[in-house]
């Protein structure tokens, strides 16, 4: 029965929590709503503001000694590779590999597509 | 608020055990075995089985946040979709046949994910309306194509607010934009944390391998989630 409680307790912390860091400890700022905004409006301007975004996470996350979540350094160098920014797309694919080594493969491709002269 | 408190009671349903509940052990042996439990996760494009055209990209960004916070790589799903959209696959029933395997030689994924979304509607009642999502997940090993696991997780929320101007055409209108197509998120994110919640905790997980006898599977869902996605 007790754990039972502490189950539904810990589910009641999921669902309330809204600090800053996630309840598998990550800090995602306003990623959910500026990838959505992105994804529902793809501009200039959506895609600025999800830099941002990746930006804030990977200092803020720096800052409160957490690890970067997965994805947010590739999906950095991905939108810096499509503003030709070649190098700093390459630096932030080669952290998103060192931070998870798992992502390996599909970074290596991402890569490969980068220094053959943009993937679009 | 009154999502949570849908939420919660939904919870305290399954937990005062009114259907066959299991521990995600026993549910999801696969996930506790140190050789099947994967790492990584590529989420597909999801399949469409409800009359909203845009809900598919919409629910693809509500995925990558608890599928990572449960401890998984998460395959960036804003470059993997854009890669799946150049290949001309837009929607997931698209790829359903293919071997798993394809993509673990392609994006060196551990697992695949496949979301189906089953209901995404609303039922007005004259001055009443109800949102429902409900939505399947069956995430399939790259190594063999087996299930590692399965849920299927349906909310219904009240958006009426119960508030009445008293005027009966203010009213009829107000509930239809209190449920225009924005509204559907939060309920999405919520049917993934309810589902989410059966989920074995992943590697970068802090309680990671520690979560076996939790009782929360709901035995029907985990069931209902494969028959969803034949």
């Amino acid at each position: 029965m007790s754990k039972k409680l502490l189950v539904l307790l810990f589910l009641t912390g999921i669902i309330t929590a809204c600090s800053t860091v996630s309840p598998g400890g990550y800090y995602w700022g306003k990623y959910m709503y500026t990838y959505h905004d992105l994804v529902k409006d793809p501009s200039t301007e959506s895609r600025a503001k999800h830099q941002e975004t990746l930006r804030d996470i990977i200092s803020e996350s720096q800052e409160l000694n957490l690890r970067v979540p997965p994805g947010i350094h590739a999906e950095l160098g991905n939108l810096l590779a499509l503003n030709q920014e070649v190098d700093a797309a390459i630096t932030e694919f080669n952290n998103e590999m060192e931070l998870y080594p798992e992502s390996r493969v599909f970074i290596e491709r991402l890569m490969s597509g980068v220094s053959q002269g943009g993937q679009e | 608020m009154k999502y949570r408190i849908i939420t919660l009671l939904a919870f305290a349903l399954i937990i005062a055990g009114c259907a066959e509940v299991e521990t995600k052990m026993q549910a999801y042996p696969k996930m506790y075995s140190p050789t099947e439990k994967p790492v990584s996760m590529l989420v597909v494009p999801v399949v469409n089985k409800s009359t909203a055209a845009d809900a598919p990209d919409l629910i693809n960004s509500t995925l990558t946040v608890p599928f990572a916070d449960n401890g998984y790589y998460v395959l960036p799903i804003s470059i993997v979709s854009d890669i799946f959209k150049r290949e001309g696959i837009v929607e997931g029933s698209q790829i359903l046949g293919l071997p798993a395997g394809v993509f673990k030689s392609n994006f060196g994924a551990d697992s695949v994910l496949y979301v189906t979304i089953n209901s995404w509607d609303t039922n007005y009642v004259v001055l009443a309306a109800n949102v429902t999502v409900g939505m399947s997940y069956v995430l399939v090993s790259t190594a063999d194509n087996s299930v590692l696991w399965s849920y299927d997780q349906q909310i219904v929320v009240d958006t009426s607010q119960g508030q009445s101007s008293g005027f009966i055409l203010l009213d009829i209108v107000s509930t239809a934009i209190n449920t225009a197509m924005t509204d559907y998120i939060p309920i999405a994110r919520q049917v993934n944390a309810t589902a989410v919640a059966t989920l074995p905790y992943g590697k970068y997980h802090p309680l990671v391998g520690q979560d076996g006898d939790m009782e929360v599977v709901l035995k029907s869902s985990r069931e209902k989630a494969l028959e969803q996605s034949d």
